[in-house]
């Protein structure tokens, strides 16, 4: 222990020195918990990438829907890409602007897909982590429900739940599409943390007498970030290809826009399968789904790279290669 | 030993359990099964009263309920004769539910196991050239390829297809499981029509499938490579091939094994659409037309037979695979 | 200047002679060479102690003795290899089916990892029948020699060879691993820090039985670690790496009661001894180099308490200030070093 020798120090020096490590303090947590993981994500182009493309799905979800005005009925019919003033992206069969629909579908869906992978990462956190901390009785318990969770097949339970219950909020069927993603991140969890739960940093926490939640905090949450980032990728897929597909096959019902009822319009309404000049009716939502995922998947295949804590140190400028935070 | 009582008592809670959900599900639908069947029936017997008797023994007949118990017998009755292969009356197309299952199962299964095969074939082998190859144009190229695949839905894939191989095209079928009219026979002719008809299917779930296991299985290998074992190997003189093989892929392999399961699950729900797309006479489709008329036992028979299906497979899996694992003693119970 | 000796260090049959061995690699912020020019003589049946920090280079030197490098290092210079019958050969010069009929057979290694030297899908005993067949050998009869082995090293063969990596306990895997290199009957043995992971009382028992295996079979040994008291009982000549170079070389007892360079004082010094009292322990000061980034001049100046202007223009050759050939040091100052520097070793112990 080193003994700061403070025989000339007054007492406001001090208290300088306490206020300067404490500003560098709110530095370094700032860097690494903020700027670090920023330079990492901008520095490999997957994540460049799927960050921007995820960006800009949000950004049009929540401003651009100010500036897009809904989709009407009344304008010129099947008017195809850039064909009509007004309409740069075309038409639909009675005259609604593609553009603005697609537009329109969104906030919806993001609210969806935000509901569900909270919901799910949440769950699966809470319940992985107390079933393997724990251990014992509570731990075969929850195992045992895990399991059940995730064997019973997903589709077919939502179909059945959302016929029973039709619901109409998006975040609740959210919820519901994601009912069955958050027992693979569980079990991923649950093992991590009994792997981690008997190692020596965790029991020397332990020793010191740091309470369990800043056990989990420190110690714990910090591996299973990659598991848990990725397994809300995953939830987020899941519920655009969960919520198209019902919509699509009209199980799930909404006067609301959704890019799966224009899948389905397009088909069956417009014949768009049936000629050329109505391809870009249905190509149209299946490419604003097809990018959005792509973009979560390049995001995904990118955050390997975050966690790596050589990576982070390359990229890091405040933190001294070994040092822990002062505190 | 204890291992493998606990997984099988797990498979048959799971079951059960699924199904007293339906079993709950149904009786919580809005106004209740009893109510709807009256309603249908009064379609389809119109201007007559069905009276509350004739209604109970209907509703016995055709959904092993038995309205006006208490729930815990009605639930024993539903169970009991459920196990005893009864699975009801389908009200939409007049058959015992069980002789649908049986006529639509193989189709299904049919579908998915060579999907599965393939799907996964297709992805490790891809997965490892990639990882053999790594930071090539070749690496990049297909991790680029799988990973845009992988974020299309298989049912966009299969509307694309059907549009244009089948339409403009017209190379393959669009819908049906067979030629229509043609007899059953092992002939050349209807073994191929059959194979015809099952490839647009198949594909949508393959090329949209083989891209994520490709990716899983590359950074395995990657994994695998970097390992101090294979350079051991390298310095004890042991063949590249040999290496690739024994070494880096098979245990590259082994950690697909969770995605593996989480597919069959995915794949027996995704039927329900596709199959929709192609009009296809399997499960998934039999269990969306009975969802859309409401046709309560044959919705709740296929979604129970669905889900012990995979229970069960995935049981098997389960089982099987500390056969392949060393590492996992059946024992610990802890294999994935 | 002393004169250029036929052999390096008065080695009289050399089985392995290292003339100006680098290994190189290239990184972006630039070259970096782990292995720096080195020049060694290691003797027919000796057991030759390599000592040196982490970092030092030691694991290189192990590699470079198999041309087994990892890439995308370069070695470079010259290693010759005087097989017990036959005609000397360079091994930097074989192609790739003729040095894979040198490792194993001829040149064997065991690692420090023995955790994870085995493929852990694989039995023991399949290592052993696979390295059999890669070389072509009989496999009955050269499994009957694994037996041998093993029961040599004091494990139960039938349970060992059907084991799979994560049952066995890790001083049974690093015996199992000494076992499968001795497999083809090699000549010798590259030993790189093969106790690491052990406990202290199996690293006193592997150790006797390396001594005793390598007596029976009259192997050379190469024995490289980070432990100087732990090889000081089994070496015959040691030799201390810093930066990337010898720096000392010598027979192991003259090393460790007389050693002429201020590092391998200064290592002696540190190193922890329940009777030394706390006081007196000492830690070297300062960092060892980064490859990209070797001091110029002498490598150890920057920690050098005697260094000068001297040492930190001019490399230092290899010197003995008293004529004994074979114990040379890296040093302007040898005889002001013993005097500066005195060890603070209680007693040497050294059995013969």
């Amino acid at each position: 222990m080193s003994e700061t020798n403070e025989t000339f120090t007054s007492g406001s020096s001090t208290e300088q020195q306490t206020a300067r490590s404490r500003r560098s303090l709110y530095r370094e947590r700032l860097d690494r918990y903020v700027l670090t993981p920023l330079r990492v994500i901008w520095n490999d182009w997957r994540t460049r990438l799927g960050t921007l493309i995820i960006l800009f799905y949000i950004l049009v979800g929540t401003v651009g829907v100010h500036y897009i005005s809904e989709p009407q009925i009344g304008g010129p019919r099947l008017a195809g890409i850039f064909e009509a003033p007004g309409y740069p992206l075309g038409t639909n069969n009675l005259g609604e602007g593609l553009m603005s629909s697609l537009v329109h579908a969104t906030p919806p869906m993001l609210k969806m897909i935000t509901a569900g992978a909270v919901f799910a990462t949440g769950i699966a956190v809470a319940l992985g982590t107390v079933s393997g901390y724990k251990g014992g009785r509570v731990d075969t318990v929850l195992s045992t429900l895990i399991d059940i969770a995730m064997t019973v097949p997903g589709l077919p339970l939502i179909i059945l739940l959302v016929v029973t219950f039709q619901p109409t909020n998006p975040f609740v069927i959210g919820i519901v599409l994601s009912i069955n993603s958050w027992a693979g991140l569980a079990r991923n969890i649950r093992s991590q943390v009994l792997e981690l739960r008997d190692n020596s940093y965790i029991e020397a926490s332990r020793i010191m007498g740091r309470s369990t939640g800043g056990i989990v905090y420190d110690d714990i949450l910090p591996n299973i970030m990659p598991f848990v980032l990725i397994s809300f990728v995953n939830t987020a897929r899941a519920v655009i290809f969960g919520s198209v597909g019902l919509y699509y096959l009209g199980i799930l019902q909404t006067p609301e826009n959704n890019w799966g009822i224009m899948l389905n319009n397009a088909y069956s309404a417009g014949g768009a399968l049936y000629s050329w000049d109505s391809l870009y009716w249905i190509v149209l939502p299946m490419a604003t789904i097809v990018l959005l995922s792509f973009g979560l998947v390049l995001f995904s295949q990118g955050t390997e790279r975050l966690f790596n804590p050589r990576i982070r140190a390359r990229h890091a400028e405040t933190i001294d290669e070994t040092s822990p935070m002062e505190e | 030993m204890r291992y493998i009582v606990r997984r099988v008592g797990q498979a048959v809670i799971t079951i059960l359990s699924v199904i007293v959900l339906t079993f709950l599900l149904v009786r919580s639908l809005p106004g209740g099964p009893m109510d709807y069947l009256r309603a249908q029936l009064m379609q389809n017997r119109t201007g007559r009263q069905v009276s509350m008797a004739e209604l109970q023994s209907l509703a016995r007949e055709y959904m092993n309920l038995h309205p006006g118990e208490p729930i815990w017998v009605q639930l024993y009755y539903y169970v009991s004769s459920f196990l005893q292969g009864d699975l009801g009356q389908s009200i939409w197309f007049g058959e015992p539910v069980s002789s649908i299952i049986v006529k639509a199962a193989p189709w299904t299964l049919f579908l998915l196991t060579t999907s599965i095969i393939l799907t996964f074939g297709i992805g490790i082998v891809l997965g490892a050239v990639m990882a053999y190859k790594e930071g090539s144009w070749f690496d990049t190229s297909s991790t680029v390829v799988s990973m845009f695949l992988n974020s299309v839905p298989y049912f966009v894939a299969a509307l694309l297809f059907v549009y244009v191989i089948s339409i403009q095209f017209s190379m393959l079928p669009q819908s049906g499981n067979v030629a229509p009219g043609l007899e059953a026979s092992f002939s050349l002719t209807y073994i191929g029509s059959i194979l015809e008809h099952a490839i647009l299917p198949i594909a949508s779930l393959v090329v949209t499938g083989f891209g994520g296991i490709a990716l899983g299985m590359r950074g395995n290998a990657v994994k695998e490579i970097g390992e101090e074992y294979i350079r051991v190997a390298h310095l004890r003189g042991i063949s590249s091939r040999r290496i690739a093989i024994r070494y880096v892929g098979r245990n590259a392999v082994l950690p697909l094994y969770t995605q593996f399961m989480i597919s069959i699950g995915f794949m027996f729900g995704g039927s329900v659409i596709l199959e929709q797309i192609f009009a296809y006479p399997g499960l998934g489709n039999y269990l969306l037309t009975g969802i859309t008329a409401r046709d309560y036992p044959l919705m709740m028979g296929i979604f129970i037979i669905i889900t012990a299906a995979v229970v069960l497979c995935i049981l098997f899996a389960d089982l099987t695979y500390s056969k392949i694992d060393p590492r996992v003693s059946t024992g610990s119970g802890e294999s994935y | 200047m002393q004169a250029e000796t036929k052999h390096k260090f008065d080695v009289d049959d050399p089985i392995f002679e290292v003339r100006n061995a680098s290994v190189t690699f290239d990184m972006e912020r630039g070259e970096s060479k782990v292995m720096d020019s080195i020049d060694i003589d290691v003797d027919r049946g000796e057991i030759l102690g390599v000592v040196g920090e982490s970092g030092s280079g030691k694991s290189m030197f192990a590699s470079a003795l198999l041309d087994a490098v990892p890439k995308p290092g370069v070695l470079s210079g010259e290693i010759q290899y005087y097989p017990e019958d036959g005609e000397p050969v360079d091994l930097l010069d074989q192609s790739e089916s003729e040095i894979k009929e040198i490792r194993w057979e001829e040149i064997s290694m065991v690692f420090q990892g023995a955790m994870s030297s085995f493929n852990p899908t694989m039995t023991i005993g399949d290592h052993f029948e696979e390295t059999l067949q890669a070389h072509g050998r009989d496999i009955s009869e050269g499994m009957e020699y694994a037996d041998e082995l093993l029961s040599e090293l004091y494990l139960e063969a039938d349970q060992v060879l059907g084991s799979y990596p994560h049952e066995l306990s890790g001083g049974m895997k690093q015996r199992a691993l000494l076992a499968l290199s001795l497999l083809l009957e090699p000549e010798v043995l590259v030993m790189d820090e093969p106790t690491a992971a052990l406990d202290l009382l199996m690293q006193r028992s592997i150790i006797e039985l390396i001594r005793d295996i390598g007596e029976e079979r009259d192997l050379t040994i190469v024995f490289i670690t980070h432990d100087l008291p732990l090889v000081a009982n089994l070496a015959d000549r040691i030799g201390v790496l810093y930066a990337f170079e010898f720096v000392e070389v010598g027979p192991a007892y003259d090393i460790l009661t007389d050693s002429k360079h201020p590092y391998t004082r200064a290592l002696l010094n540190s190193t922890p001894n329940l009777d030394t009292p706390r006081e007196e322990m000492r830690p070297i000061e300062g960092k060892s180099p980064d490859p990209v980034n070797v001091p110029a001049g002498c490598s150890y100046h920057p920690r050098c308490p005697l260094s000068d202007e001297n040492c930190v223009q001019n490399d230092p050759p290899f010197q003995s200030d008293d004529g004994d050939t074979d114990h040379q040091a890296k040093c302007h100052y040898i005889e002001q070093t013993r005097r500066e520097i005195p060890l603070n070793l209680q007693e040497v112990e050294y059995s013969e």
